[in-house]
């Protein structure tokens, strides 16, 4: 039987074939919950689907042709496309010309990229003179349509095989130091302190976005308005501020850092949620929790971090065998730029594009529902990408509802289920993610060691260890709840959640591997963190006394 | 005479590697480590000098430097020379009490044979390694064959490649003494080389095995595609078999060997049964662990004795290819990817 994709071809699950095809199909937890709507579907993660398969059939990855997907009750569930003996030979001495340069100079090939990125971003809206959010309503309908098709259809391919070549290249390089660290050193590195230590204290444009909020933070202070801050709730403070001289130089350098760090918002290409520059409110919460810090923590941690990592390196590289020194010694270079690439491309790819494709949506959403073709401006996001295209001009001619009332009952259905986390043979799941270490970016297996008696097991972790106050929180809007000092327990954390690095003490997610936000943040900021335990949101409850053991990726949950 | 310059291969050590040479210290190392290696003797490095003092030779060679200079671009000029003073060693017999000491080891070997001329093998043994610079003997019987050919590889330090190596190198000729391994032939249905690491990568979870029908020299001589097979260096089970192609090999003559046709059906069978193949890994492990650093190594299987009939003929440190690390590197991330 093939189960309905909100009548999305191929992307049906047939619970007869598929599982036997494709061995195990994993739930993909990390972009997939809460389960996706058809623009996310149609737009964002067909393109990612399509880098995937670009990227592998461009790197010519001996082992995959990429991702398949299928979804089941809106919820995605991955596996990978796996090459023939005869093909993973044939594919295997081009492979080698083209990961090379990755190895070489990953900058080089990183760099080049990057910018092309944001010339693109750029010259998308310059192209039609926009600046401001708001300006996007000043565009004809057939000059919208226009923006979309090209957001559709050029930007988004090309981030995604920007994005995809680029996390291909990484995976496969930290994927076979890992496997190297397993030969040589006989310990599982993604709960090794040593691996997450020597991965550790490369800067990020997650940590510079942090520093400029501080500073944002630190004028508030300066300017006297700490006062205001501290007692105006975050959706009235932007106008609150409006009324004074120094609330307005306030703002107005607020203003300048979204416009261009605004692009963001919690989910990127789900596009259903709002983004910074949209809804300013947005960022204040994270500078509030950050502006009466006198330094910014990373700061403060980066300098023992580097020192940790100095060590660590050289106490590894002396316990390697010496014809295999050089070799592994350019591996660890390879594999931490890989993983600080991990981290940048989340601002580059992700967020940037995400935040555009729903300034256009948002905008087709509003004129759809002015012109009576739906009912409100939010259930543009139950239409494919082809009935909007067909719907646009002359604009209002369609009536949408009979397409998005049958796929928003289903949604709406769909949330209050909890995803099973995966179809077919879970014992083929380790040679599926051996095949393709990028399936590893969006599942997780823990690693369970029942000779700890631990509560939780993680698949990653970040070293350190911490006991303390649990609190749980499921979504990015509700970080404002978190009080200094707490553990955080939450599904995933993805770069929206970046400030609140500065003040939790451990951290718990549900999701997440070694290259996962959370592990990677936490190592930098020197917050022991456990993360790809599954179950932890459900497990642990907030105010609960939890021990996060960072050094051994394991939580305890005390006094239960 | 009354430095010692003759050993049994149970008198040597690891650290007689100036004295006898590489590899006869080596071989004399594993015999007294209890690893099976044939029965044999080495002439030491001082014996050579001391031949070449004795009979002229020489004085010959440096006649023959000081007249010829031959330039590296110069083949005519270096086989000349190489011809003229080999023939120098050549020609000369050994010393009586010399021929006569190397005789009494050789007719130990044939009491412990019990058989009157037993077959032995000539190998030279530098103190640095020169594989493939250098003669070897395979098969020889009887006194008179056993010292022409011990001159043989006294002589071999003058070969063509050698002076060419040396031209090349700038090196002064004519100035590497070797010493030479006699050693019981092994009636080898099957032998080639082990690696306890991949030379090309350094990776050391792994073990290499080459081998074809016959002598190992058709696999040490590189001249066709021996089997291969690629081990796991833990578990010892085969993670890779490659089937070579395999139409000739090197068998024994009544005196001296020649590289005989096999036949199609021997030419398409591999030449090791996977219990063999886990004796040969074992015998590298061991090697390994006793030397401390990954071996490179010769064997057969001796067709005459029962299983485990794994006999060792050389082992030396591995040479690791002096790769680039990135490639290195691509090797290893090919070679994680294949056998997944």
């Amino acid at each position: 039987m093939l189960h309905d994709a909100y009548d999305l071809s191929f992307y049906e699950f047939d619970d007869e074939k598929d599982s036997k095809e494709y061995g195990v199909l994993l739930c993909d937890v990390v972009h997939g919950r809460p389960p996706m709507k058809p623009t996310y579907m149609g737009i964002g993660w067909y393109w990612y689907y399509h880098g995937v398969r670009y990227g592998a059939e461009t790197l010519h990855l001996p082992t995959t042709h990429g991702w398949d997907s299928r979804f089941v009750q809106g919820y995605p569930y991955i596996t990978a496309i796996r090459t023939t003996p005869e093909e993973a030979k044939e594919r295997e001495p081009i492979f080698r010309e083209k990961i090379k340069p990755f190895l070489e100079n990953f900058d080089g090939v990183w760099d080049p990229l990057k910018a092309e990125l944001l010339k693109m971003y750029k010259e998308a809206k310059d192209a039609r003179g926009l600046k401001e959010w708001d300006d996007i309503k000043k565009l004809s309908n057939a000059d919208l349509l226009s923006f979309f098709l090209d957001f559709a259809y050029i930007i988004n391919r090309k981030e995604g095989e920007i994005h995809f070549i680029m996390l291909m290249a990484s995976f496969y390089i930290v994927g076979l130091l890992q496997e190297m660290w397993r030969t040589i050193f006989e310990e599982e590195p993604s709960i090794d302190p040593n691996f997450h230590k020597l991965m550790s204290g490369f800067e990020n444009q997650d940590m510079k976005m942090g520093r400029m909020m501080w500073e944002l933070g630190r004028k508030a202070v300066e300017l006297n308005l700490d006062d205001i801050f501290r007692n105006t709730e975050d959706d009235v403070l932007i106008d609150k501020l409006n009324t004074s001289e120094a609330g307005r130089t306030w703002n107005s350098l607020y203003h300048e850092f979204l416009l261009e760090h605004g692009w963001r918002s919690d989910r990127a290409h789900s596009y259903d949620s709002p983004v910074w520059l949209e809804k300013p409110s947005m960022g204040l919460s994270r500078i509030k929790l950050l502006m009466h810090a006198p330094l910014f923590k990373f700061d403060v941690e980066r300098v023992r971090v580097i020192k940790d990592r100095e060590e660590t390196e050289k106490e590894v590289l002396a316990r390697v065998p010496e014809v295999q020194r050089p070799a592994f010694s350019l591996l660890v270079k390879a594999a931490q730029k890989s993983g600080y690439w991990s981290e940048d491309h989340g601002y580059f790819c992700d967020c940037h594009v995400g935040a555009m494709g729903r300034w256009i949506l948002q905008e087709f959403g509003r004129r759809f529902a002015q012109a009576g073709s739906i009912d409100d401006a939010e259930d543009v996001y139950f239409l494919h990408p082809n009935e909007i295209r067909k719907a646009a001009i002359p604009l209002g001619r369609i009536n949408l509802r009979p397409y998005v009332e049958r796929r928003k009952k289903v949604w709406e259905e769909n949330m209050k289920i909890e995803p099973i986390p995966f179809f077919g043979d879970i014992s083929q799941a380790q040679d599926i993610l051996r095949s393709d270490p990028t399936l590893l970016v969006s599942t997780q297996v823990p690693v369970v060691r029942k000779e700890l008696k631990a509560d939780l097991y993680g698949a990653a972790c970040a070293p350190g260890s911490f006991q303390g106050t649990a609190r749980v929180i499921m979504s990015v809007d509700k970080i404002s709840e978190l009080k200094p000092g707490e553990i955080l327990v939450a599904p995933g954390t993805s770069t929206a959640w970046m400030v609140v690095f500065g003040i939790i003490k451990g951290l718990v997610t549900d999701g997440g591997g070694a290259l996962s936000h959370p592990v990677i943040m936490a190592r930098e900021f020197g917050i022991p963190c456990v993360s790809g335990t599954v179950e932890a949101t459900q497990k642990i409850k907030t105010g609960d006394k939890i021990w996060v053991d960072g050094n051994r990726g394991v939580v305890y949950i005390m006094d239960k | 005479m009354s430095d010692k310059w003759i050993y049994w291969l149970e008198e040597l050590g690891k650290e007689d590697n100036e004295r006898v040479g590489r590899k006869c210290a080596n071989l004399g190392e594993i015999t007294k480590a209890g690893l099976p290696v044939p029965k044999g003797f080495c002439l030491s490095v001082g014996a050579y000098g001391m031949f070449m003092e004795l009979t002229g030779a020489a004085e010959e060679i440096a006649r023959l430097l000081e007249t010829h200079k031959p330039a590296a671009d110069d083949v005519n000029g270096i086989r000349t020379l190489s011809r003229a003073m080999r023939h120098a060693v050549e020609s000369k017999p050994l010393p009586p009490e010399m021929a006569d000491t190397v005789l009494s080891y050789y007719s130990q070997l044939c009491d412990q044979a019990c058989t009157l001329d037993v077959a032995v093998s000539t190998r030279s043994a530098g103190a640095v390694s020169h594989p493939g610079q250098y003669e070897t003997y395979l098969n020889v019987k009887g006194k008179d064959d056993l010292l022409d050919k011990v001159r043989k590889v006294w002589a071999s330090t003058f070969n063509e490649r050698s002076l060419a190596f040396c031209i090349n190198k700038g090196l002064t000729l004519g100035n590497e003494p070797i010493g030479v391994a006699v050693l019981t032939m092994v009636q080898a249905r099957s032998a080639g080389i082990a690696f306890s690491a991949d030379p090309n990568t350094g990776d050391t979870s792994k073990i290499i095995i080459e081998a074809n029908w016959g002598l190992g020299e058709s696999v040490v001589s590189g001249e066709l595609m021996p089997d291969r097979w690629v081990i796991d260096k833990e578990t010892l089970e085969v993670r890779e078999r490659t089937l070579g192609r395999k139409d000739k090999a090197t068998v024994c003559l009544d005196c001296g060997i020649e590289d005989a046709e096999i036949s199609p059906e021997k030419a398409c069978s591999f030449c090791l049964s996977d219990e063999e193949l886990k004796e040969i890994a074992k015998l590298a492990n061991k090697l390994e662990a006793h030397f401390g650093l990954p071996q490179d190594i010769e064997w057969a299987v001796a067709e005459d004795k029962p299983f485990p009939n794994i006999v060792l003929l050389q082992t030396r440190a591995v040479v690791i290819s002096k790769q680039a690390p990135v490639d290195q590197v691509l090797d290893l991330m090919v070679g994680l990817l294949a056998f997944k």
